[in-house]
């Protein structure tokens, strides 16, 4: 086991004039389970094949345990990865697929059996260790992906967004499945999504990057509770958090003409205002809030609508009366504000 | 392009599907068989039941009588020293077009596969030969190695190796060999490449993660993953040597000198049309046939076992 630093990290791609990563300093502690989230394109798989040895790193240096790995090959660097599509070894029955990576260490075979038997029990695979990958299922093949990485008991895990192929029940299941497992392993694990849910829930620390850059890193609930900037505010959180261009004066958040909170204690200028939608307290008396349309989860409600022209989303419970005109009430203690042009917490 | 298509086996993980139509009308599905099935009866059927008969037909030297003669033909074949040697030249002849051809192309294919920028330009050369003809192929090594004006003879020559395919057996045979795998290698080639292009990328780095190196890599995950392919190329491609090599043989060596270069097919033309025994010549390309239709269905029935995953 071994924490991972990055340190300046960069990776610019032949032939692209903008580099995928635009260098990235962090600090991953030894057991920790750390997600890297973002929108397709924001550089974090680069950044996750880059620890992994698969991508050749521009400039900086990515140090695992207390070895400088940059031009090590990715075998010697001792890390596991389970790549999006398992990538299990086809022609090969489960028990060789798990083999493998031992074999190719020149492993004793009797610790190869021990281990495998060992992986196989942890997973529940011991079933079907003699088939193939084809003849398994594919919650199956992903946890074989998975013993194929615990089987190694490397200093690091890797996930290259692993349950994304999976359908949205198993996803859910299996997803509780790695958090278990890592509580039991302690394994330090680098887990690339864009599932901003899969993020939440798993991670001990959250690194959210856009654009070739960390936007912010912390635990899940500070994230959620203080984004850093907009891009943060409005990626974490499902429904997004309501941001709105609008100003502060007199201690009172302004919103085309109308005031939408009072007292508070911001400093009066444009700002972007935001607010998620469980902070919204809709009331059924006629106001502010024109409601388009609702959307039922069943416990709770999501209500779609407009404050002036501005689109509003609120969550509330069943017990809300709804009408088409409605008062959202907004509470100055639950408002973020961020810079109107950088978009960065104020 | 060609990672869709060309790829004769479906990807691996999904079975082929396989679907069933019912016709409503009894004569229909016959009728839509039938363009085919007359061609295979024109075409196949007639032409080889002829050969079947003609084996056991003897004529004589002026065409003058024709009389039936039974297993004669096949006795006296099977008693002919230069029938057997004959044999023997088209197994030499088959492994080694076949093994040149194959190796050379999973190795041209390997290394346009890793290319990322110039991998299109190189595939487009690789592919031209297979559009030269035969025959044009054929002339086209006979002038390169010809013993007064050969370019090739007169490397060799100041390299102290005096090439002569007129006399020297084993020059000629080298020389039908290079001629024919060097069009069979654009035709493998193509069909190694995009097998190796459906192999997912994640597969490989997998494996290097796995600590396997360049080498154990391709011969650990690559080449089983590729061995539908290269199964399917070992038949075309002894169905290729054993009878599309008969024009490149004919342009460059004409089967000498001697014997050496008369492989079966080459053999069954000789005696037949040279020889005008026709009766022997019907004969050879019965146990032709039968040597394919054997060879086909070992192939089918116990490689291709192992290499299903």
């Amino acid at each position: 086991m071994a924490g991972i630093k990055l340190s300046a990290v960069k990776k610019t791609y032949p032939g692209s004039s903008e580099p995928a990563v635009k260098g990235v300093d962090l600090d991953i502690q030894d057991g920790e389970f750390v997600v890297l989230v973002g929108p397709s394109g924001c550089g974090k798989s680069t950044l996750l094949r880059m620890i992994a040895g698969l991508e050749t790193i521009s400039a900086g240096e990515i140090v695992i345990g207390d070895k400088v790995v940059n031009t090590m090959e990715p075998a010697e660097r001792d890390i596991a990865m389970v790549f999006q599509n398992y990538a299990l070894y086809p022609h090969m029955s489960v028990r060789q697929n798990l083999s493998y990576g031992l074999k190719n260490r020149k492993m004793a075979r009797s610790e190869i059996d021990r281990r495998i038997e060992e992986t196989a029990a942890i997973l529940q695979i011991g079933d079907y260790l003699e088939r193939k990958p084809r003849a398994l299922s594919g919650g199956q093949r992903q946890r074989v992906a998975m013993g194929r990485a615990i089987v190694r008991d490397p200093a690091a895990f890797l996930f290259d967004e692993p349950l994304s192929n999976l359908d949205a029940k198993l996803r859910l299941h299996m997803r509780g499945e790695i958090k278990h497992l890592h509580n039991r392993l302690r394994t330090t694990s680098v887990y690339v999504t864009h599932d901003q849910l899969e993020a939440m829930t798993l991670a001990d620390r959250l690194v959210v990057l856009n654009n070739g850059l960390i936007e912010q890193v912390g635990r899940p609930l500070d994230l959620y509770q203080k984004p850093a900037s907009t891009f943060v505010a409005g990626f974490l959180g499902a429904p997004a958090m309501n941001l709105m261009e609008a100003e502060v004066a007199e201690g009172a958040l302004m919103l085309g003409g109308a005031a939408l909170a009072g007292g508070l204690q911001a400093r009066p200028g444009r700002v972007t205002a935001g607010i998620r939608p469980e902070a919204i307290r809709l009331r059924a008396e006629p106001g502010n809030f024109r409601l388009d349309y609702v959307e039922e989860l069943g416990g709770t409600r999501i209500v779609h609508g407009h404050i002036g022209a501005q689109r509003m989303i609120a969550q509330t419970d069943l017990a809300t009366e709804l009408s088409d005109e409605m008062t959202a009430e907004l509470p100055g203690a639950e408002l973020h504000f961020f810079h109107a042009e950088t978009g960065q917490r104020l | 392009m060609l990672r869709a298509g060309l790829f004769p086996f479906p990807p691996f993980g999904f079975p082929m599907q396989t679907k069933r139509t019912t016709f409503r009308s009894y004569w229909l599905p016959y009728l839509l068989i039938a363009p085919q099935l007359a061609i295979t009866l024109i075409f196949f059927i007639w032409p080889a039941g002829q050969a079947v008969w003609q084996s056991f037909l003897q004529e004589d030297a002026f065409g003058l009588s024709t009389k039936f003669v039974g297993l004669r033909n096949y006795v006296k074949l099977l008693n002919s020293p230069e029938y057997l040697a004959s044999f023997e030249t088209t197994v030499i002849f088959t492994v080694c077009t076949a093994g040149l051809s194959l190796g050379l192309a999973l190795l041209f294919a390997v290394a346009v596969d890793r290319m990322i920028r110039t991998a299109s330009a190189y595939t487009t050369f690789i592919l031209w030969p297979y559009a030269v003809a035969p025959a044009i192929a054929g002339v086209l090594w006979w002038f390169m190695f010809n013993p007064s004006v050969g370019v090739l003879t007169y490397a060799l020559q100041t390299m102290g190796y005096d090439w002569n395919h007129r006399l020297s057996g084993t020059d000629a045979m080298i020389l039908v060999v290079l001629a024919s795998s060097w069009k069979q290698i654009s035709y493998n080639f193509l069909f190694f490449l995009a097998g190796l292009q459906s192999i997912p990328q994640s597969l490989r780095e997998a494996a290097a993660i796995d600590g396997a190196g360049p080498v154990k890599r391709f011969f650990t995950v690559v080449f089983p993953l590729l061995s539908p392919t290269t199964f399917f190329l070992l038949v075309v491609n002894i169905n290729y040597t054993m009878f599309d090599t008969f024009s490149t043989i004919d342009a460059s060596t004409a089967g000498g000198p001697g014997q050496s270069t008369t492989i079966l097919v080459y053999k069954v033309y000789e005696d037949g049309y040279k020889g005008l025994d026709l009766g022997s010549s019907a004969a050879q390309s019965v146990i032709l046939m039968g040597i394919v239709m054997v060879l086909t269905f070992i192939q089918f029935r116990y490689i291709e076992r192992r290499v299903q995953y």
